[in-house]
């Protein structure tokens, strides 16, 4: 019969009166002899019990919640610990889970995403990893690939847009035509571009990113067709993008090749060495990542075959491909798999506790249940209550848990933003919310099932003995305590984890940037300069002059990039690095040219730094400025005139390790022109305080690119005089566009927030692992004590000092907590291993953390179980005899 | 144990519990009496099955308006295993509410001349 699915209860209840009415009423049919009127019967009584067994389900489920409600009304304390205990626990989960999610597993949000995939060019022998393609390259890519249906390129520029208000800064991303189309994007006003748009003298077109339309024209509906003026050019906006991420970097504007002087520029097109682009394809389908890895590859020898003067033996070029999404997310994957496990053992560690709760309760309850029993409640039927009461209490736990992950994504979305583009994608989707779901479920079956397991065993001693409270069998004991020993081990690796990190940081935090960021102030400052180069050269010089004469203002000096200015750390020194040669000397076969960052700076830029001069000396307003000497370069040179350079330490230890740098001559331009060295500066940790100190070249102004950033160094907060200098500058050149302010200080807390907040999650979560962990053995104690106050008595009766409880009391839980410490430990070696990519100059099984842990889980677990340990001590030794 | 309600707030039962309670009403019965009484009064129109049968009479058990009986009568007759029901003062209660209410109902479609006046013939 059917009669199995209803609950056990009913089954027992009813099972046996419905199967006689069944009976007879089968009978009764038989005897009139009518099959039809027998198979409605059956049918009838099976849909009857298909439809009443669920609502006897649904009743008991009803009764079983609102009893459980009712009990944790009684024991508010109990239920807010457990609840909020399981909280933290799912919370952190859900919200490192929302994070994973959204960057790691989710698709990219375009069309068939994961046809995509990035090209990258390497310099192998030279360490450069991502050297870009050159607009050749691009187009020999485009041809001979066999794998790739469409080819994109992407470079990122700043322009400067005129009619809108002030000039305004713009971040400009320079594609082909088909860069749109690539991805598959559908524009939200007008249209994406066309081919022919990118074509050598087309109409310069803008398409706008939805969040620059949206905050600079107040989301205009009537936008396409306006005309703005970029690069001494009138501009049409043809189309408005979708809110949509933007790779590889946010835009404000999109513009074809064709628009970009830089990209457009004859002797740039032409030339096979200049690399700047990105480059993005879509795969034909039925082609893997793989496959498109090897076709690259391919065309990348046949090029190096070709064109040996572009690719020389001695870099060590090769080409590869990788999908986007991976690209996207390399840097944050093992960030955020180390924060899941982390949470994961929050988790675990709650679940242990909550069981160890429940497990203490259920002694204290262990007369109720037996009462039920004998009662005629089934043991089922009890295992179902108590399996019932885990799920609501997980239930609202898991509940609070996700308000705490809802309330934490700013946070994360922040922090995740310096590990991934995907960043703004993060938030709290279906199937986080199913995660939040199945990790309080799979909780309570967890701590459910534990103490429910433990609590069968008790059942039917307890009634027997008759002593409630004491009759906790060795069982549910054990079980306790290997739940407090895993606990400690768990607590013992997030603490490690968190400690080497927090180690690191420190480290990290020591490092000697090698200038002085206090009371400095660095802002983008982009003149709109077409003009030649001594007239801009006069221009930022008045400027200087200007802005040294603001009252509070120390020194002040223009260079093109600072010291962990956040866009030159979040590049590397690889992206910022180029290729030279030393006057007189020849590579050897396989030697990789010597290759540094070059940076263009004022006279004051090292003063302004507080960066000290090693040897040589300082650049002066005269270098560099030919026309103080002639009326052309060459003339100057002929007059004895020479171009200046200055080099850090780290230059000097490479080029000259046994020499003296001053007067060594250096190319960038394959010998067409010299730079005289003249100086050696100390060095600075210019890309990031966790990286060595990259091998450095400055140049004078009047040479090379123009500065793009001002400099000052107050007296006080230069915050206050911030306004001052901004106006300085606009009443010199009122058509240059400001941003970026921000001081050295801010630059340098910014540079070491990613391990920064890393270390901050991991501490929290350690914090809570070893609160929860504590007040966990702190509560065992506590009942262990409780249930031994009759033999504490006799002993003390028996003239057992005091001190003798306390410390035995205090052995036992410290047993435990050293178990697993001893337990944590050894995990903990094999497993801070994993970390170790993210760790700086500390090592993953560092002694001195793991010791300090040690002594801080130790110390904790006595803390906890002292005041246990003291009560039993103090107990009464008459009282307690007597009390049974 | 339960609280004891207002009659009024157990109404509208079911026609199937409503059927139960006034096969109850003059006395004692088992499973399968109640089962051939509703279908006999009811003309076949009402036939629970043996499970929403027993589904019922769990619920009315539940919230009081039925009771078990302690009583069997005649042993020899009897099967070991039926249990008799038997309807409890706040059972009744509910039974004469409900018929009150549908009388009521019944009227106010009258008053509407929804449908014809009983013929005395």
């Amino acid at each position: 019969m059917l009669v199995r699915l209803f609950p056990s209860d009913f089954r027992t209840n009813y099972g046996g009166e419905m199967e006689n009415v069944f009976r007879q009423q089968h009978s009764e049919i038989e005897e009139e002899g009518s099959l039809m009127k027998l198979l409605q019967l059956w049918g009838e009584t099976i849909a009857g019990i298909f439809a009443t067994a669920p609502r006897q389900h649904w009743d008991i489920l009803k009764r079983d919640v609102a009893y459980t409600l009712r009990m944790m009304r009684k024991n508010a304390g109990f239920t807010v610990l457990a609840v909020v205990t399981l909280a933290l626990g799912i919370g952190a989960n859900t919200a490192i889970f929302s994070v994973v999610q959204s960057v790691l597993l989710r698709p990219l949000p375009y069309a068939e995403g994961q046809q995509l995939v990035v090209l990258t060019q390497q310099a192998k022998k030279s360490g450069l990893e991502d050297i870009k393609f050159s607009v050749h390259e691009i187009e020999d890519y485009r041809q001979q690939s066999r794998t790739l249906a469409a080819v994109a390129e992407h470079h990122a520029m700043s322009f400067i847009l005129y009619g809108h208000g002030d000039p305004d800064r713009v971040r400009s991303a320079v594609v082909s035509a088909n860069y749109f189309d690539l991805f598959a994007v559908t524009p939200l006003l007008g249209r994406t571009f066309v081919p022919g748009d990118d074509a050598p003298g087309a109409p310069p077109v803008l398409i706008l990113s939805n969040q620059y339309w949206k905050t600079k024209f107040g989301a205009d509906p009537g936008i396409v067709g306006k005309v703005f003026e970029m690069n001494d050019k009138p501009h049409t906006v043809v189309g408005v993008l979708p809110s949509l991420p933007q790779y590889p970097s946010e835009s404000d504007v999109y513009m074809p090749t064709s628009a970009c002087p830089f990209r457009s520029s004859e002797s740039f097109i032409s030339n096979r060495d200049a690399r700047m682009m990105t480059v993005f394809a879509r795969l034909h389908s039925g082609f893997t990542a793989s496959q498109a890895a090897a076709d690259v590859a391919t065309i990348s020898s046949r090029l190096r075959a070709a064109y040996p003067r572009s690719y020389p033996e001695t870099m060590g070029y090769a080409a590869e491909t990788s999908p986007l999404q991976e690209e996207l997310t390399r840097h944050a994957r093992p960030t955020l798999l180390v924060l899941l496990a982390a949470a994961g053992f929050v988790l675990l560690i709650a679940c242990a506790n909550v069981a160890n709760l429940m497990l203490a309760r259920m002694s204290r309850r262990e007369r109720e249940l037996a009462v039920r029993t004998a009662l005629g409640a089934g043991r089922g039927r009890l295992l179902r209550q108590l399996l019932t009461e885990s799920f609501v209490l997980a239930l609202m736990a898991g509940t609070l848990g996700l308000l705490f992950a809802f309330n934490s994504l700013h946070l994360l979305t922040d922090f995740a933003a310096r590990l991934t583009p995907r960043a703004h994608e993060i938030k709290i989707d279906g199937p986080v919310l199913g995660f939040a779901l199945l990790a309080a479920f799979v909780t309570s079956i967890v701590f459910g099932t534990l103490s429910a397991l433990a609590a069968r065993a008790n059942l039917s001693s307890s009634l027997k003995e008759g002593t409630p409270g004491a009759g906790t069998t060795r069982q549910a004991g054990t079980v306790r305590n290997v739940l407090i020993v895993g606990q400690v081990a768990f607590s013992f690796m997030l603490l490690a984890g968190a400690g080497l990190m927090l180690r690191s940081l420190l480290q990290i935090l020591q490092v000697d940037p090698g200038f002085a960021p206090q009371h400095v102030l660095a802002m983008r400052t982009t003149f709109n300069s077409s003009g030649p180069r001594r007239e801009f050269v006069a221009v930022i010089n008045k400027t200087l002059a200007q802005v040294q004469a603001q009252p509070g203002v120390q020194s002040a000096a223009f260079s093109s990039i600072y010291p962990l200015e956040p866009e030159v750390v979040a590049q590397g020194a690889q992206g910022m690095a180029a290729e030279f040669q030393v006057e007189g000397r020849e590579l050897a076969a396989g030697e990789a040219p010597p290759a540094g960052s070059f940076t263009v700076v004022s006279p004051d830029y090292f003063r302004t730094l507080g960066i000290p001069l090693k040897e040589g000396r300082m650049f002066t307003e005269r270098d560099g400025a030919w026309w103080q000497v002639s009326s052309s370069p060459e003339g100057a040179l002929a007059k004895g005139f020479s171009a200046v350079a200055m080099i850090n330490q780290a230059m000097k230890h490479r080029l000259f390790p046994n020499e003296s740098a001053l007067n060594k001559r250096i190319s960038l331009d394959g010998g067409d022109s010299w730079l005289v060295i003249v100086g050696v500066v100390g060095d600075v940790k210019e890309f990031g305080l966790d990286q060595p100190a990259a091998p450095e070249v400055f140049y004078p102004q009047t040479e090379g690119p123009n500065p793009t950033t001002l400099i000052v160094r107050t007296a006080s907060d230069p915050s206050a005089v911030a306004d001052a200098i901004v106006r300085a500058v606009h009443e010199i050149a009122p058509q240059t566009a400001v941003s970026h302010v921000l001081t050295l200080e801010h630059a340098r807390a910014e540079s070491v927030a990613s391990p920064r907040v890393t270390a901050g999650l991991l501490s929290l979560f350690a914090g809570l692992a070893l609160f929860i962990a504590g007040a966990g053995i702190g509560g065992t104690m506590a009942l262990t004590v409780t249930q031994r106050t009759k033999e504490i008595g006799v002993r003390l009766a028996l003239g057992a000092p005091p001190g003798n409880i306390l410390r035995m009391v205090l052995k036992q839980a410290m047993a435990l907590a050293g178990l697993g410490v001893v337990l944590g430990l050894l995990w903990g070696l094999a497993l801070t291993r994993l970390i170790k990519s993210l760790l700086f100059q500390v090592k993953p099984g560092d002694p001195a953390t793991f010791f300090a842990v040690a002594a801080v889980l130790l110390i904790t677990a006595a803390i906890a179980s002292y005041l246990p340990a003291r009560r039993a001590a103090e107990v009464d030794p008459l009282s307690a005899v007597r009390s049974e | 144990m339960v609280k004891a309600k207002e009659p009024g707030s157990y109404l509208p039962l079911t026609e199937a519990t409503f059927h139960i309670l006034v096969a109850l009403a003059d006395g004692e019965k088992h499973g399968y009496a109640i089962l051939k009484e509703v279908v006999r009064r009811t003309g076949g129109k009402v036939r629970p099955s043996a499970g929403t049968l027993y589904g019922n009479l769990a619920r009315l058990e539940e919230s009081g308006l039925i009771s078990e009986s302690a009583l069997r009568p005649d042993i020899s007759l009897d099967d070991e295993r039926r249990r008799y029901y038997r309807i409890t003062d706040l059972g009744r209660a509910v039974a004469v509410a409900e018929a009150e209410r549908m009388e009521e109902a019944v009227m106010q479609a009258r008053a509407k001349k929804l449908f014809r006046k009983p013929r005395l013939t």
